[in-house]
């Protein structure tokens, strides 16, 4: 809550900074910030009764207190028409509406409880709970056995963040700050890539097994323990990588406040709803994702030959552009801001945890249920990833950006898109060793 | 010898003035290595009255007893004596290794000294050259044994442990001991060995891609073509060499002296700061010759041995030549640079890591398929699938950790854990290593991997 100046000698350059910390308050707080509204109490403190009046006021800010409250419909709806049979695409495209407004809410209620518990366990309780449509998804699946799709949507979030996040926020930003210079803190996205890249290696070392391997049954036991093994250590840079962001090295992963406009409503120091209201709201709001998330779990593969889109296709493409909507309209609304430092904290920072938390998470989850899941995404998937960490990783490399980079990004995102939706692979949910992979140009029949 | 200048360099804006100090050709390898160094104790000597005797226990003392690492001396008489009384295999190859790490210290100790005679840039050249004497003497005796592919794969752990074990492990503990502070380091010198490294990457790759454009019907002209690229990559990769050879000690000289950033502390406990030679010209020629001798004689043990050792202790023989051997072969530069990270040296931590790095892949490696093409054995270029992208991986990360010019110890960590999982992967990696790449082999088990049911 102090600010103080720090001069920090940067590629030579002198850059006087003014830091303020706020309570915990990450890049992710910050985006999701903007979706907010002021709370209207006029027509709440006209109801006389104190305990009605404050049980309103709560359900008010809570329910009411986002742009994509009008969303809500869509949950109810989907209940509806799972219980009724309305026809599984129905359920599928209401539960995927839903999901949206409540991935906002629950990181809204995670930054409410973060203004009790410190800036420390704060931050851990974003990191963890930011991604937490993307890790019931995963754990969902992985009960009903689909392996491929907990792989597939775990790689589409780390794509769309990385490409279609970043790349609209950049092409957005650098198309309204024309005339301006736009600078970013390119030590938050070069500690960044190089965890991206460990990740890529996790993944591609299993990939290289099956064409350097001999025998099949070798190759398939040898790779589960590569796996197994890649997770710990990917759980271990996880792990060091919080360290590195919450306590030793904070500042590069500050939001710098430059010129503060009102619009966002980051003037909240105080929290607008209690604690064990705050909690209570978190837990019920988990539960209706993982309903919602289950429903859409199940009628993934009905929603697809109805829509006739391949099942990578949803996986990929769609799955992670609903969950990831709430972040996304912050980060471009930042990138508008001229604060890339938030919309880069927002994009990469979920990469990376989906990379290294999400993924080896939901391996050692598959571990202990008993389930073979490898950390093998086949060539088209694995040379895709690649190359998005590449581009990525590159166009951060200076330090500023203008709109060509997020053109190129969004570009990027929509060859990747293409290729999946004129792929289709025959995605068997019910086998996970008769994998066809046309990657080694094959088909099992 | 020492000349200190104080210049201003306009770097990326910034106005920066550097002393540099001249230590007559020492190069980030010397400084390295004589961190292991002991300051001589010439009290018990100088008691002998017999001149003549009393200078030869000098010199022995000096070169013998002169560095931390002397207790693995033992280990050489007991790799000879289990040898030739047929101890075990294992055992021969485990002592053989052992007495290679303090063998490896000594001849760069004296190519330090021989260069003190010489010059600094003869001295360069030697050091440039016989840094490498270990994995360049190891390699020769495995392409006189036909085994390709333990050369082929100890020089590519070479080179990862390098780039990751080394690199990351000095970042990561430089980072620990130092940070409050800013560590920078000049990423000029970064650059030319990442630029290096990539084009002995690129001549990996396009020969084992080669092998994935293959058609059935021109499966000898493959081979034949594959062999021929791989040798004239080589030629351009010697040429490489001696061009960056140039660039690091006559014209750019100033991009790889070690530069101490302000303050000057030089810990006396450490560094032998030796601007005198320690053993004249001929006594260090004479005995570069026999540690080279007895170094060729325990990597023709560890050689022989692997095998047997790879059965005994259940590891396989690529995990064996892949971590092990450079472990233990690169085990005095570590030290030396983990201890300069400590002291925030960056620069010489670099010059280490990445110079060997660069030398392996650019003289170690070219070198040896041109002596197998004289001895006539069909050496070629590129590892497989698996080694060349851990390989290319491990280059991309490491560029990219050193782009900016800054170091914390999170970059160290996240090459050390990459080093990790690459050597996970080659544990439960178990191949058929065959001495020779046959192409009917590597295609029926690609039809094998395909044809999974």
């Amino acid at each position: 809550m102090a600010s103080h100046e720090a001069w920090l000698l940067e590629n030579g350059n002198i850059k006087l900074l003014s830091k303020e910390m706020k309570h915990g308050r990450t890049a992710h707080n910050m985006s999701s910030s903007s979706l907010r509204k002021k709370s209207d109490r006029s027509l709440v403190s006209k109801v006389r009764v104190g305990f009605l009046r404050a049980f309103l006021a709560n359900l008010q800010e809570v329910l009411l207190g986002t742009k994509l409250s009008v969303l809500f419909f869509a949950i109810p709806l989907a209940i509806v028409a799972k219980y009724r049979n309305y026809g599984s695409p129905w359920v599928f495209a209401l539960s995927l509406v839903g999901l949206t407004p409540l991935a906002e809410r629950v990181s809204f209620l995670t930054e409410q409880i973060a203004f009790y518990t410190g800036p420390t366990v704060g931050g851990l309780l974003n990191a963890t709970c930011g991604n937490a449509t993307e890790l019931i998804i995963s754990i969902l699946a992985l009960t009903q056995n689909k392996v491929d799709v907990v792989k597939y949507s775990l790689l589409g979030s780390i794509l769309s963040n990385l490409l279609l996040v970043l790349g609209t926020s950049l092409f957005c930003g650098g198309i309204a700050n024309m005339s301006k210079e736009q600078n970013f803190d390119r030590k938050q996205a070069d500690v960044n890539s190089m965890l991206l890249l460990l990740g890529l290696l996790c993944h591609l070392l299993p990939l290289m097994f099956t064409f350097a391997g001999t025998s099949p049954e070798l190759t398939a036991v040898g790779k589960l323990q590569l796996s197994r093994a890649s997770c710990i250590v990917m759980l271990i840079a996880y792990v060091a990588y919080l360290v590195f962001q919450l306590w030793t090295h904070r500042q590069f992963f500050e939001a710098e406040e430059g010129d503060e406009d009102d619009d966002v409503a980051s003037e909240d120091e105080t929290p607008v709803i209690g604690f064990w209201s705050g909690f209570a709201w978190l837990v019920l709001m988990t539960g209706v994702v993982a309903l919602l998330s289950e429903y859409v779990v199940a009628t993934i593969e009905a929603a697809s030959d109805s829509w006739g889109l391949s099942v990578s296709f949803i996986s990929v493409i769609l799955l992670p552009i609903v969950g990831n909507a709430a972040e996304h309209a912050g980060a471009i609304i930042f990138a508008f801001k001229n604060k890339l430092d938030i919309s880069l904290g927002v994009a990469l920072g979920s990469a990376t945890q989906i990379s290294l938390f999400v993924v080896p998470l939901s391996v050692v989850v598959a571990w202990i249920i008993g389930i073979d899941m490898d950390l093998d995404l086949n060539l088209l998937e694995t040379s895709s990833l690649a190359l998005s960490i590449l581009v990525t990783a590159f166009t951060l490399q200076d330090g500023t950006s203008h709109y060509m980079k997020g053109l190129v990004l969004l570009l990027c995102y929509v060859v990747i898109g293409a290729c999946f939706f004129v792929f289709r692979s025959p995605l068997d949910s019910n086998d996970l060793g008769l994998k066809a992979s046309p990657g080694q140009g094959i088909m099992s029949i | 010898m020492a000349s200190s200048e104080a210049r201003e360099l306009l770097e990326n804006g910034s106005i920066k003035k550097e002393l540099i100090c001249r230590h007559g050709g020492r190069t980030a390898h010397n400084m390295s290595s004589s961190s292991l160094r002991k300051k001589s104790d010439l009290s018990l000597v100088s008691k002998i009255r017999v001149g003549f005797l009393r200078k030869l226990l000098v010199n022995l003392e000096e070169v013998l007893l002169g560095t931390k690492l002397s207790v693995l001396f033992l280990a050489v008489p007991f790799a000879i004596v289990a040898q030739y009384c047929r101890f075990g295999r294992a055992w021969v190859f485990g002592l053989s290794l052992l007495g290679l790490a303090p063998l490896a210290e000594r001849i760069s100790f004296l190519t330090e000294q021989i260069a003190f005679y010489t010059g600094p840039t003869v001295g360069g050249l030697m050091n440039a050259t016989c840094g490498n004497a270990t994995e360049l003497i190891i390699a020769i005796f495995a392409l006189i044994q036909h085994k390709v592919d333990v050369l082929k794969s100890s020089l590519l752990g070479s080179v990862l442990s390098n780039l990751l074990l080394v690199l990351g492990s000095s970042l990561f503990c430089g980072g620990i001991a130092n940070i409050s502070k800013q560590q920078k380091f000049d990423r000029k010198q970064a650059d030319v060995n990442s630029l290096l490294l990539l084009l002995g990457l690129l001549c990996h790759v396009l020969p084992l891609m080669f092998k994935f454009t293959v058609t059935p019907s021109a499966d000898q002209v493959t081979s034949s073509a594959t062999l021929a690229l791989s040798r004239a990559s080589c030629i351009i990769m010697l040429i490489a060499y001696i061009a960056y050879l140039v660039f690091q000690l006559w014209t750019h000289r100033q991009l790889f002296e070690a530069q101490d950033h302000g303050e000057e502390d030089d810990d006396d406990d450490d560094v032998v700061s030796d601007e005198t030679p320690a053993v004249g010209f001929w006594s260090a020629f004479v005995w570069l010759v026999v540690m080279t001798a007895l170094v060729a004689l325990l990597s023709e043990y560890v050689v022989a041995t692997i095998e047997a050792a790879s059965d005994s202790w259940g590891l396989s023989v690529s995990f064996i030549s892949l971590i092990l051997l450079p472990i233990v072969g690169n085990a005095a530069e570590h030290a030396g640079a983990i201890i300069f990270a400590f002291k925030n040296k960056l620069d010489i931590t670099l010059g280490v890591a990445l110079g060997s790095a660069t030398q392996i892949s650019m003289f170690v490696v070219p070198l040896t398929v041109i002596t197998a093409w004289i001895i006539g054995i069909e050496m070629e270029l590129g590892f497989n699938l698996l080694e060349t992208s851990a390989l290319a991986l491990s280059i991309l990360v490491t560029t990219l950790a050193l782009q900016d010019g800054t170091s914390h110890y999170m970059k160290g960590l996240v090459l050390v854990l990459c080093y990790l999982v690459i050597g996970a992967c080659f544990f439960v990696f178990k191949a058929p290593i065959n001495s020779s790449i046959n192409l009917e082999e590597y295609k029926s088990s690609q039809d094998q991997v395909t044809m999974r049911i």
